[in-house]
């Protein structure tokens, strides 16, 4: 049989790869598909790898899988872009709107772990005022979430991932130390440290998700800064190599190359388990609840396409909302050359940040707060950024490339509003399983765009003070999908509850970003992973109750 | 390849040191009866010379690390390495040598103090933890002055100029205490910045601080503790240089890559060379106490 984790699943025969080890492996727990488990997971990234660990802790039987494969770092990730792009979901997907999204690399990840294989690592804390915007900030809408509560579960995750930061955090109310220091600043940092100093606003280290200090079996980073193409030393804390390797030792199993195409309901309205296709096969595997955890694009368009006699406009859909609301993060940069070298390539990419426009209201046309950091693109993304954002080709792209040891550049995460029209349907085309293919319809509104031109002018003076030169604004960058299925407090106006189960179908539950109303203005993985921790205890509990 | 030549030049010097010191020290005539001067200023002598070992191979390895950006980064190896071989040739050492090494040694480490201040100080973000985290280390060059102190001292008290008595047990006690105090902030330091991620982390900031404390009692003559805890004190520090050794080759292996990658993780690993220094205060520390006893000689 093939080695090849992309054709072959690789977690099976009671075992599963070790992600420490170079073809090595752990035993794993199986379930059969006739055995009714306490939850199946669909998609094991940051909302349901979490949550997948969290209830098999708790001592629920558990499945939880993913359309992608399993690799293990150590001998699966190499040195190459090109190849690299093996993480990204890059099945067919339909884009529209007034500003459609460039899907793919920026967006979704494919394998066991999700995303977070191959995301950026920045983690950060909510605005505590953003659970409630509505009502607080007059924008937006409120979370169905207290803050002080999310604090506690931010912890959690910030420890279960040893996340490295600043001794002392600049903005928000106190929180404790994060577990690992922060790393060395590379000089790409540096350059936004100099420019907020110019500027008189704090920066910081940012708190990321490696380490920077050996933990386990994991190695401390190596600051190659190959990190959104998969990092192949384990310092990247993803979801692969902390909540998953935990949740199969508690008994959890993981189904790779697993893809979900329908949950089933019962004529009882309650869900009785997936229908998944591996290994050339449409199988059915049968469930007291099922979580869906597929990502903003991935968890509505499965809700669509479960569509049945009784839920004819899809699951956990009375109130028209699923799909609805997808909201990215604007993230637009300014970059310029410095005379000194940079290779802001080394060391992950952003390693210090400012959160100053996130906590700062006055002096703002907009609603919502961005924060931004220091850059570090790869040569191919930097080649393309030239393309796709200045035009550059031929001998014009080949000499400007000349100067990439010197580039510096500031990114921002910006806080887009919630449009209804910003929506995930299902497009008529299928995809290789047969299954309806997505549509994603994206526009920006004024405010969108009023605080991308206050970041770009506010960046661009900061870079301005250090010593870069050239300087040019890339207008046309979006990352971070979430919304599609949010939360709130009522069911006409909501999918999903605070405890993320739907109004709908009382045993089904969507765990990940879908659930945001709201995408404030950083990085999101931090708050996924802190509502599936919460969702877990929260579920042990109402079990203990005998409320499930 | 560069990597390599440093390290055998390096090591070169430090062998160098070491046989040219003992050299001398070998031709030496056993006196007819040693004292307990001999045997405190003796003491001294290999408090000094492991501390200054200690400094050679740390600052080679940090120096070199920084690729020995200006020439002043090669004067702690020149003048480590020379307080090493004077140190440990001991008598033999003619006195005006061992004197000018000495007091070089104590230069340098003061200069070394203003390079590193001066160093953080022109740093994005001053004196911020990230500068005391990554920015070369403030603390490290007293290492190299109190080798020089020590071993001031050491031929002090050989030459006579300086009473092998409880006053000048209690000076020392107090440098040692000091000293070893200093130590204990850098490693603190360090090993903060490394989350002491690994339980013995908290080893070399538990057990040396409670020498010093003994030693400071010793040297204001509160009367406790006894010479023979502060003794068991120090043994334990001396251990625990010695031990980090161990630990902190653990450390390189927990790098990426290992021992095998050991060019790369010798230098961003934690630093071999740097534990010791606690040996060498610790035999300091013992010298002194020596020399507290020798009333009752
Ligand atoms: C390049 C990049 C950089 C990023 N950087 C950061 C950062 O620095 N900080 C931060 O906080 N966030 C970052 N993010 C965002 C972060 O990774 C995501 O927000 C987060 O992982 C989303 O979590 P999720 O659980 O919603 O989905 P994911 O983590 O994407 O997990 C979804 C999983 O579900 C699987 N799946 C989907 N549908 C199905 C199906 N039908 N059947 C089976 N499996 C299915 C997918 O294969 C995938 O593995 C980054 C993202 C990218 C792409
Ligand atoms: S820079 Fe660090 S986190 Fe990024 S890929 Fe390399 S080792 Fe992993």
């Amino acid at each position: 049989m093939s080695d090849d984790p992309m054709q072959t699943p690789r977690a099976t025969k009671g075992r599963a790869p070790d992600v420490f080890m170079p073809g090595g492996w752990v035993p794993m727990r199986e379930y059969r598909e006739d055995e009714k488990v306490d939850f199946v997971i669909v998609g094991t990234g940051a909302g349901g790898g979490t949550l997948a660990c969290k209830l098999a802790e708790a001592g629920f039987s558990v499945v939880a899988m993913d359309a992608g494969p399993y690799w293990r770092p150590l001998e699966d990730f190499a040195s190459d872009e090109s190849h690299q792009s093996k993480l990204y979901w890059t099945d067919d997907r339909i884009v529209d709107g007034l500003n459609p999204l460039q899907l793919g690399s920026n967006n979704s990840g494919k394998s066991v772990g999700g995303s977070t294989v191959h995301f950026a690592m920045v983690s950060l804390r909510f605005r505590p005022e953003w659970f409630k915007s509505r009502s607080k900030l007059g924008y937006g809408f409120d979370w169905p979430l207290d803050w002080r509560e999310m604090w506690a579960y931010y912890r959690e995750v910030e420890d279960a991932l040893a996340i490295s930061g600043p001794v002392n955090y600049p903005w928000g109310p106190p929180r404790p130390r994060y577990p690992y220091r922060a790393h060395q600043l590379n000089a790409a940092a540096l350059a936004l440290a100099e420019g907020c100093e110019a500027m008189g606003i704090p920066w910081t280290e940012t708190p990321i998700a490696t380490l920077s200090a050996p933990r386990g079996r994991a190695r401390p980073c190596v600051y190659r800064g190959f990190c959104v193409l998969g990092c192949s030393t384990n310092a990247k804390q993803s979801a692969l190599v902390t909540w998953i390797p935990r949740a199969i030792a508690a008994g959890a199993e993981i189904r790779d190359l697993a893809m979900v195409g329908r949950v089933e309901v019962d004529r009882s309205d309650r869900a009785t388990g997936v229908h998944y296709h591996r290994n050339g096969n449409w199988r059915f595997q049968r469930a007291r609840n099922v979580v869906v955890a597929g990502y903003a694009i991935e968890t509505p368009r499965l809700l669509l396409n479960s569509a049945s006699d009784r839920f004819p406009e899809g699951l956990a859909n009375s109130s028209g909302l699923v799909g609805k609301y997808i909201t990215v993060q604007s993230n637009q940069a300014v970059w310029g050359t410095s005379d000194k070298e940079i290779r802001s390539y080394k060391s992950p990419p952003s390693l210090a940040l400012t959160e100053h426009w996130n906590y700062e209201d006055e002096g703002k046309d907009f609603h919502g707060g961005y924060c931004y950091m220091s850059q570090g693109p790869e040569p191919q993304l930097w080649a393309n950024t030239l393309l796709s954002g200045r035009g550059l080709w031929g001998d014009a792209l080949v000499s400007e490339m000349q100067n990439y040891n010197h580039v510096v550049g500031l990114k921002m995460v910006g806080e887009m509003l919630p449009q209804e029209r910003n929506a995930v349907t299902l497009a008529d085309e299928t995809d290789q399983y047969g299954l309806p293919i997505p549509c994603v319809t994206y526009s920006w509104c004024d405010n969108d765009r009023a605080m991308i031109d206050h970041a770009l002018g506010f960046m661009g003076q900061a870079l301005r003070a250090t010593d870069a030169r050239d300087i040019w604004e890339q207008t046309d960058d979006t990352c971070h999908l979430n919304g599609g299925a949010r939360m709130g407090d009522d069911p006409r106006t909501s999918v999903v509850d605070a405890d993320c189960r739907s109004w709908d179908i009382p045993n089904l539950w969507i765990c990940d970003g879908s659930v945001f109303p709201t995408v404030g203005g950083v990085n999101p993985s931090l708050t996924i992973q802190a509502i599936a921790c919460r969702t877990g205890d929260r579920i042990a509990a109402m079990a203990r109750r005998g409320e499930l | 390849m560069r990597g390599r030549t440093a390290a055998i030049a390096v090591s070169g010097l430090f062998a160098a040191a070491v046989l040219g010191g003992l050299a001398a020290r070998g031709r030496r005539r056993p006196p007819a009866r040693r004292t307990r001067r001999d045997h405190a200023a003796r003491q001294l002598d290999w408090g000094a010379a492991t501390l200054a070992g200690s400094v050679l191979f740390d600052s080679a390895i940090e120096h070199y690390r920084g690729s020995f950006e200006h020439l002043g980064m090669y004067v702690p190896l020149a003048v480590a390495s020379a307080s090493m071989a004077t140190s440990l040739s001991g008598g033999r050492c003619p006195g005006q040598l061992r004197t000018g090494t000495s007091v070089a040694a104590m230069l340098a480490g003061v200069a070394g103090l203003g390079f590193h201040v001066y160093d953080i100080s022109k740093r994005t973000g001053g004196w911020s933890w990230q500068n005391l985290f990554y920015a070369a280390p403030v603390g490290a060059p007293g290492a190299l002055s109190l080798a020089g102190l020590i071993g001031l001292a050491a031929q002090q008290l050989r030459s006579g100029d300086w009473p092998s008595d409880q006053q000048s047990g209690r000076a020392l006690a107090a440098l040692a205490s000091a000293g070893i105090l200093g130590d204990v902030a850098e490693v603190w330091l360090l090993h903060f910045r490394g989350a002491f991620h690994n339980p013995a982390m908290y080893l070399p900031v538990t057990v040396p601080p409670a020498a010093s404390l003994a030693l400071a009692g010793i040297a204001v003559g509160a009367g406790r503790p006894t010479l023979q805890t502060t003794r068991g004190w120090l043994w334990a520090t001396a251990a625990t240089g010695l031990a980090g050794v161990g630990f902190h080759a653990w450390g390189v292996h927990r790098m990426m890559g290992g021992w095998r990658n050991w060019s790369q993780n010798l230098l961003d690993g934690p630093p071999l060379p740097a534990p010791p220094s606690y040996t060498g205060l610790a035999i300091a520390g013992l010298a002194s106490l020596r020399m507290m006893e020798d009333r009752h000689d």
